[in-house]
């Protein structure tokens, strides 16, 4: 098991920096996940730990050996690609086989590791199958097993459930998460699919052009993002404004106190997420804001409403679909005060 | 830390060895035969000391010369546009004809890729010569008095031409209209376009790259065919190549020879690069 | 166009293809003195002529030594050639193309002529094979480079990259991967080279030396002189023998390729 320390990495294709100076430090047998919108350097990192990109500046060191010399062979990695990249003309096995013949092992131990991973990834009985034999989860599967089944001291994975279909795509990351845990390897994954990271994730490093906007656990991410960007990104949001009054921000849901320096009479962004609110009948006698239902999407397990408040302003919000409001209804929006998170000065 | 990037010089040695190859024996090679081209005729030798621009000028005042270019030229667009006319539709048949049919005519345009230019030049004299099979049978059935003059002629010289460079014509027109997406035709169709409409507005217009292609490697080819002229024409009818090389070979004057096979190419060179101009796609930038 | 009407025509173009490669070897069993049509009885007389014929034999083996001599140099060059062009060319793509499909776009007369100069004004003469070989090298060099080049494009990095984090070195991965998965362009490129190199004339008849002559130059000096059979006799040898070494290659080799 290793610890990988990544520090002020930068990588510059010419036109300004696609990684900027971004330092993680990833535990043993920790999961992080690389979240952000396509393009943010993602891939880019995780191309620079494999060591298939030169870092323009930095250092990557795993256990504390600078590893930006090492060529990506003697990285000792396992790498799960987009594509599953399988070697087409050879079988499972010997698609298994390959990184344990480029480590010189003897043939029963050969035999015997790939059994084993076989079995951990419930494909055995399809080694002698060639890729092109196989379904999108099976081929997923044994990318998996490949970088595995060498032992490497960490795992690097690039968006690998993108070509998969929803339903499976939900299936594979219980069994990658399931699987990393069992083996307890330090792992990387990329992804784009916010859901995908906060399910996996010990810890999620979300970034947009390049840089680190925000390191935490999922729910650090999804309740205390660090910046509107984040905020929406991982999730739906709604901004509530107000003027910030002897640590209070006073809002049309009721004075939300705030904690941190802010002056008086600033006007504060505060991040609501929809499922934080209760609704209630206009006619309950609870406290909350008055809002007309402009409009109602029903999914099975829960219901989604936009609100307008009386101030005009336009909320969205998400409950179970016990009780069920008409378009045109009144109703009481219910928001504890602690749901609310600053996110900061407006501008 | 800096990290100072890798240098790599391991793909450059990949290319190293073809790039040698060409800049040696072929890059100086074209530059010498430019500089051989102002050269004085020698006396006894093939060239001799000193510099002139009279081999140029001796192409120029002697409309032999000329001549034979033009001639050479329109051999040069007659083959061209012939192939062009008998290889699209194969060409559209191999791309989209049936399956069955397909294997075999593929293998079958390019069978004659496999056999060498001297030996297809050679059936052609046996079909088209006095005595050959085609003035036999016309003359058996009685449809003719006397031979048909088919060979040591302009007309044998294109139809042998046509033959050896139609493969040439017909596999880039495929891979161009294999390269199109079926659905836009059938695009085109659901908008109420006919078969033929379909074909006029959306097949032909993307395959003009393979047009192209074709059409500048057969007239390039058939310019600078040697074999076939020099076996069909015989001593009657000479092309430019056949005249460039008897001047070389036979005459040794290399520095005339030199001019002559310049002004042949370069004239070649402008008709593809107008060539090039009219049939520019701007759909394709 | 009609569908019957357009089959037919498409056969017609295919006749016209074939026609004068079946009257060569239809010509080649005729047992008269002369060729006539249709021949006058059949007979190998002729295979026989060319058989005791030294000239024409020895013209076989220089061709055919020289024919594997370029396929092994085309197919070198010309693969590594292609592998840069893919995966490492970058900005260059467009101007390794041009270069490297050069030799094909230039008139081969004038390419012939200008390094038969060249190899006079170095020094090396048309004695040795060099001139010659290079000379054959240089126009197979793009059928290499193109077959190459075209079966890598459906090569797909990702395998390398994956070979490579497995920790396979920089020969390995060529020769476990990408060789495998390139082989049908490699072979399919030296096949080219192979049969292009037998069967090209201009650039061998250029830069021949004194008393030497491959097949085609024999042959093409045969026919301006002589209207024997025995010129057909060897035509269909020549024939046979590409055939032979197209259809061995895809049956021994061929086997192979499309196993997986
Ligand atoms: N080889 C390259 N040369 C030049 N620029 C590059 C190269 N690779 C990536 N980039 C640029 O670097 C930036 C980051 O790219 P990267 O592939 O890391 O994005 P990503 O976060 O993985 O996106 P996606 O989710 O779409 O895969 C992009 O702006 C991209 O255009
Ligand atoms: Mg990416």
């Amino acid at each position: 098991m290793t610890e990988v320390s990544i520090e002020k990495l930068t990588k510059d294709y010419g036109q300004g920096p696609a990684v900027n100076s971004i330092s993680i430090r990833i535990a043993e047998g920790e999961f992080i996940s690389l979240l952000g919108p396509s393009g943010c350097g993602k891939t880019t990192t995780l191309k620079m730990i494999a060591g298939f990109e030169d870092a323009t500046e930095g250092a990557i060191r795993f256990d504390g050996r600078d590893v930006v010399h090492v060529p990506v062979e003697k990285r000792d990695i396992g790498m799960v690609f987009q594509n599953y990249a399988l070697f087409p003309h050879m079988t499972v096995e010997k698609n298994l086989a390959f990184g344990l013949e480029m480590r010189k092992l003897p043939k029963d131990e050969i035999r015997t590791r790939i059994a084993k991973v076989l079995d951990m990834v419930q494909l055995t009985g399809y080694s002698e199958r060639y890729p092109r034999q196989l379904s999108g989860g099976q081929q997923q599967r044994v990318a998996l097993a490949r970088a595995l089944v060498i032992e490497p001291k960490i795992l690097l994975l690039d968006e690998p459930l993108a070509n998969l279909d929803a339903k499976l795509r939900e299936e594979m990351r219980v069994f990658i998460r399931d699987l990393q845990r069992r083996v307890g390897i330090t792992t990387v994954y990329v992804t784009h699919d916010q859901a995908e990271a906060m399910t996996m994730s010990d810890r999620v490093v979300v970034m947009f052009g390049g840089r680190i906007a925000q390191i935490g656990t999922p729910s650090d991410i999804y309740e205390r993002p660090a910046n509107l960007e984040v905020a929406e990104f991982v999730g739906q949001v709604n901004i509530i404004r107000g003027k910030v009054g002897n640590r209070v921000v006073s809002t049309a849901f009721g004075d939300v106190p705030v904690s941190g320096d802010f002056a008086d009479g600033a006007e504060l962004m505060l991040a609501l997420r929809p499922e934080a609110v209760e609704l209630l009948p206009i006619n309950s006698g609870a406290t909350g804001a008055p809002a007309k239902v402009l409009s109602s999407y029903y999914s099975g397990s829960l219901v989604d409403y936009r609100l307008e408040l009386a101030t005009g302003a336009v909320v969205n919000v998400q409950t179970f679909p016990r009780t069920r409001f008409a378009d045109g209804d009144q109703v009481l929006v219910h928001a504890p005060s602690d749901r609310f998170w600053p996110l900061g000065i407006v501008a | 830390m800096i990290v100072p990037p890798r240098k790599r010089f391991g793909p450059l040695l990949l290319i190293a060895p073809a790039a040698i190859l060409l800049g040696v024996f072929l890059v100086l090679p074209y530059l010498n035969i430019v500089v051989m081209s102002f050269r004085m005729p020698g006396q006894g030798t093939p060239y001799g000391p000193g510099f002139t621009l009279g081999n140029y000028g001796k192409f120029f005042s002697d409309f032999f010369y000329v001549q034979q270019v033009i001639n050479t030229l329109w051999i040069g667009f007659l083959t061209t546009f012939i192939c062009l006319v008998l290889g699209y539709p194969v060409a559209w048949q191999l791309a989209r004809g049936a399956s069955t049919f397909r294997a075999l005519g593929y293998a079958l345009v390019l069978s004659p890729l496999l056999v060498g230019i001297v030996i297809r030049s050679y059936g052609w004299t046996i079909l088209l010569g006095n005595n050959g099979i085609i003035n036999r049978t016309l003359t058996g059935w009685g449809l003719i008095d006397g031979p048909l003059p088919l060979m040591y002629n302009a007309l044998g010289i294109i139809i042998a031409l046509v033959h050896v460079f139609l493969p040439f014509m017909i596999l880039p027109i495929m891979s161009a209209i294999q390269g199109i997406d079926p659905s836009l035709e059938a695009a085109a169709r659901s908008l109420g376009a006919s078969k033929v409409t379909s074909f006029r507005r959306i097949t032909l217009p993307l395959s003009l790259p393979g047009i192209q292609a074709g059409c500048i490697l057969v007239f390039v080819l058939s310019l600078s065919a040697y074999v076939t002229p020099s076996l069909i024409g015989g001593l009657r009818v000479k092309t430019m190549a056949v005249t460039v090389v008897d001047a070389l070979i036979d005459t040794f004057q290399w520095p005339f020879g030199s001019a002559l096979a310049l002004m042949l190419s370069v004239t070649g060179a402008i008709f593809v690069v107008i060539f090039g101009r009219l049939t520019v796609m701007k759909w394709k930038a | 166009m009609s569908k019957p009407f357009f089959t037919v025509y498409c056969l017609i173009i295919y006749a016209f293809l074939l026609a004068p490669i079946a009257v060569v070897v239809i010509a080649s069993f005729n047992a008269g003195a002369f060729l006539t049509f249709p021949p006058q009885g059949l007979s190998f007389r002729w295979y026989l002529v060319f058989f005791n014929n030294e000239v024409f034999m020895r013209a076989i083996r220089t061709s055919l030594w020289i024919a594997t001599l370029t396929m092994v140099i085309s197919g070198i060059i010309g693969t590594m050639a292609a592998m840069f062009y893919v995966t490492h060319a970058g900005k260059l793509k467009e101007t390794v193309r041009v270069a490297m499909l050069a030799p094909l776009l230039l008139p081969e007369v004038l390419t012939a002529i200008s390094l038969l100069f060249f190899v006079y004004s170095v020094g090396l003469g048309t004695q040795n094979l060099v001139g010659m070989i290079v000379g054959h090298v240089l126009i197979t060099l793009p059928f290499v480079f193109i077959n190459v080049s075209a079966s890598m494009e459906s090569y797909d990095p990702a395998w390398s990259l994956a070979a490579q984090s497995l920790g396979a070195g920089r020969f390995t991965r060529f020769r476990r991967i990408m060789l495998p998965l390139i082989k049908p362009g490699v072979i399919g490129g030296c096949l080219f080279a192979f049969i292009i190199s037998f069967d090209v004339f201009t650039i061998s008849f250029m830069l021949k030396g004194v008393g030497m002559s491959t097949l085609p130059i024999q042959l093409f000096d045969y026919l301006r002189t002589n209207f024997t059979p025995e010129a057909a006799a060897v035509s269909t040898c020549s024939i046979v023998l590409t055939m032979a070494v197209v259809v061995i290659s895809e049956k021994v080799l061929g086997l192979r390729i499309h196993r997986f």
